[in-house]
């Protein structure tokens, strides 16, 4: 972190530290663990329970300013481990995560004056309320001001081809649209760093493709935003990362741009590099290929 | 301060405007506090005798007695099943890590979210009164409207405490409230709601002025009912304050501790 010090008046007495942040994302030698579920009487003292079953093992990882980088691994990887601890969601068992500079436990709230986060699920809306009160309710909280949400809602909302959801209450929505409702929110505030969890999860084959080029050219090109996302889809991380993070087990195993992954395994394609890896045999990634 | 209070207030008409789109509870509610009111006239005039009027403070009727007990009491409910009910409702929705993302802390969150269950709460009990006066006698005019205030004010601070640490256990252990049933349970029989702590055996005495329901009762039926200005019920409006001094940064201590340990064991959405 480098500070710099404005020094306003001659006597001194009023000082500005401007935090100019080295990385949009910092995370060193981070560990978490859970502790194991508990069933019968135990239950009831889960929540005392010490964290025996870890999710990351000693995970270290910069993400530049501008820079998008995928996560990449099986189920129970800790993808979204650490995109939830980078949200405030969840706390690290060991070591530090910082967004902007800001330390992600110690500085929560200014973490989260800097994010959008997409949990990667159709929930989170209030089924009666329509998408545009439902936006501009959570606008609202990151404190844009009405006028400002009533020019952006339909702005982003026609990029999104949800003109027809602002209307309608959320209920009355496919999860495919409600999805992209809440793509829409994560970005609705303009923050420094986006952090998706499978973002086109729920989206079929155009919409995610028009939402890959929506990010890239406005969020990533235009907006300089930071990504951090976890994705199954490779065509997509090939597409969006400039380098991918590819977790095993909890732990990172290689962190580079898709072409350095390929080449330095010997493999055709981001699937076989990520298969070789993570020694799991390519063929059981055998199904069709997501457009 | 001021952003605080908005973002109350955005809560508020999230809430109403939910609200909004079922019309039918309104009609319902209002039609069922007429025969809640019905309800307790009949039953007064059934038990009516001179040995009943002799317990009750001077000039009440049953019927007006049981009416602010019972219409308190719903009172009381919302102060203490607010909280964890948002909270519920926010984790069952999956609204709640959304929420927990925005610039908004938690506490403004749970807070904002009880505000529309309080007014609804007071609008319900105005509905009770109303009917109450407008059909079966019941003296509001003889009512002291500031002191009344003081004392809706004063008892959901008290009361909010409790229904903040019912929040921080729903954190921890997903279901239930038992500071609502601890405080419910006992005060049905110990806090005056139907019959006045007077005739209770000794033991059970103790246990009615232990508890701060009894207090807010009583203040509330001499405002409603005797029409006390505020300095004549200012002990049981001091005792009430001194509750909501010691609980209410208890359960924000609680609240806080809960929070960090699901964020720790990583059962913040669990239900």
């Amino acid at each position: 972190m480098v500070y710099v010090r404005f020094a306003l008046f001659s006597g001194g007495r009023h000082v500005i530290n401007s935090r100019v942040p080295d990385h949009a994302i910092r995370i060193d030698s981070l560990s978490k663990s859970f502790p194991p579920a508990h069933t019968g009487w135990r239950a009831f003292f889960q929540p005392f329970a010490a964290s025996t079953s870890p999710a990351l093992r000693d995970v270290s990882l910069r993400v530049e300013q501008g820079e998008a980088v995928a996560l990449l691994g099986t189920n129970g990887a800790g993808k979204t481990t650490l995109l939830r601890i980078l949200a405030t969601l969840l706390i690290p068992t060991n070591g530090t995560a910082s967004i902007a500079g800001y330390d992600a436990v110690r500085d929560s709230s200014a973490v989260r004056r800097q994010i959008g986060y997409h949990a990667g699920s159709d929930l989170g809306f209030y089924a009666r309320l329509t998408g545009y009160e439902n936006l501009r309710f959570f606008g609202r909280l990151n404190h844009l001001d009405d006028s400002l949400l009533r020019k952006r809602i339909p702005e982003l909302a026609e990029q999104f081809e949800l003109q027809g959801a602002l209307g309608r209450q959320v209920r009355t929505l496919s999860s495919g649209t409600i999805q992209r409702l809440s793509l829409l929110r994560a970005i609705l505030h303009e923050p420094k760093v986006l952090l998706l969890d499978e973002p086109t999860r729920s989206l079929d084959a155009i919409a995610a493709a028009e939402f890959r080029n929506f990010l890239q050219s406005e969020v990533l090109r235009k907006q300089g935003t930071s990504l951090l996302f976890a994705s199954h889809t490779l065509p997509e991380i090939e597409f969006l990362a400039d380098r991918v993070a590819i977790l095993n087990e909890g732990e990172l195993i290689a962190l580079d741009t898709p072409a350095h992954l390929k080449s330095r395994h010997g493999a055709a394609t981001l699937e076989q590099a990520f298969c070789r890896l993570t020694g799991h045999s390519a063929a059981a990634l055998g199904g069709p290929t997501p457009s | 301060m001021i952003r605080g209070l908005r973002d109350l207030l955005l809560f508020f008409q999230r809430d109403l405007r939910i609200a909004s789109t079922y019309r039918s509870p309104f009609v319902m509610e209002v039609i069922e506090a007429l025969f809640g009111a019905a309800m307790f006239y009949y039953v007064a005039r059934f038990v009516d005798s001179p040995e009943l009027r002799q317990s009750l403070p001077q000039g009440t009727t049953y019927f007006a007695y049981s009416l602010v007990g019972f219409a308190f009491f719903d009172y009381l409910h919302a102060a203490l099943g607010s909280f964890d009910r948002s909270l519920e409702e926010a984790r069952d929705t999956g609204t709640l890590e959304p929420l927990l993302v925005t610039q908004v802390p938690l506490p403004v969150v749970i807070a904002g979210s009880a505000m529309y269950p309080f007014l609804a709460t007071t609008v319900r009990i105005v509905v009770y009164l109303g009917w109450g006066a407008a059909l079966f006698g019941f003296p509001l005019r003889s009512a002291n409207w500031l002191s009344v205030i003081a004392v809706l004010l004063v008892t959901l601070l008290a009361f909010s405490g409790m229904g903040i640490l019912s929040a921080a256990y729903l954190l921890l252990f997903k279901r239930g409230n038992p500071a609502k049933w601890f405080l419910l349970s006992v005060s049905s029989v110990a806090g005056g709601m139907l019959f006045p702590v007077s005739i209770l055996p000794d033991w059970l005495q103790i246990l009615a002025h232990l508890n701060p329901v009894t207090y807010a009762l009583d203040a509330m039926r001499s405002a409603l009912l005797d029409g006390a200005n505020v300095l004549q019920i200012a002990r049981p409006l001091s005792i009430l304050l001194m509750f909501a001094l010691i609980l209410l940064p208890l359960s924000f201590g609680a609240f806080s501790w809960a929070l960090r340990r699901t964020k720790i064991t990583g059962t913040l959405s669990h239900r």
